[in-house]
């Protein structure tokens, strides 16, 4: 069980900040991002532009294995306009 | 005198209330520096053509921090002469005109401490997980920088 956040766009298209989702402990992050469309198909447009946060750590949408622990934080991160 | 003032220092805060480029300043000031430079973003009224109403910022505050407190680590790298950082972020609500970020930094002499803070700006910029909304009079827009090397916009 992970802790899935939702910034900015995605948020909007979640419809909700953030949430715990159960999904297997290995896992590609792309596989990851599959999942999470399952449960927000609305997030499906934006599939191109995000990437992840695990563990604070930014992880390309792709075929990088995460390792996930319960309770890890997943952030969604559409593209950054800060400054 | 107070010996901690020599100590470098990093200042890093995301807040919602004005920030002040008085109080920034100051919190880089040292006696042992005899430049600070400082970077303001504020607010512009348009884009586009459309008129800007007002900005509004969220951030990924934990991993934000995390972020900022790399970069003020990776100045410190390139310019061991630096002394301070200070990055102050406005979150929320941003009228016009108002800034919405301030980034000061002090060092012994000018080149470094300039060189520092464009770093600091154009780096966060590129990797610090803030996002910015831009109201017009009808509707709105998540806007995208240029540097944040995972979007593909052509724009």
């Amino acid at each position: 069980q992970v802790s899935v956040l939702y910034f900015a766009r995605s948020a909007e298209l979640a419809g909700l900040r953030s949430e715990t989702l159960s999904v297997p402990r290995q896992i590609t992050s792309l596989q990851l991002w599959e999942e999470i469309v399952k449960v927000h198909p609305r997030l499906a447009v934006i599939q191109d532009q995000v990437v992840f946060a695990v563990q604070q750590e930014y992880v390309l949408l792709g075929d990088q294995l995460l390792v996930l622990q319960p309770g890890d934080e997943v952030a969604i991160i559409p593209p950054i306009s800060g400054g | 005198m107070d010996e901690s003032e020599d100590v470098p220092k990093d200042f890093i805060k995301l807040k919602s209330e004005k920030l002040s480029v008085d109080e920034v300043s100051e919190l880089v000031v040292s006696p042992c520096c005899g430049a600070v430079s400082l970077f303001i973003g504020t607010t512009r009224n348009n884009f586009e053509g459309k008129k800007v109403i007002h900005l509004e910022y969220e951030a990924y505050t934990s991993m934000a921090e995390t972020e900022i407190k790399k970069i003020c680590r990776d100045v410190r790298q390139k310019w061991p002469s630096v002394q301070h950082i200070a990055v102050h972020h406005r979150l929320g609500v941003v009228p016009i005109t108002e800034a919405s970020v301030i980034i000061a930094v002090s060092s012994p002499h000018r080149a470094e401490s300039l060189e520092a803070v464009m770093f600091c700006i154009n780096t966060l910029k590129a990797s610090v997980p803030i996002w910015k909304k831009e109201i017009y009079e009808d509707e709105y827009s998540w806007k995208e920088n240029k540097e944040c090397f995972w979007a593909n916009s052509e724009k």
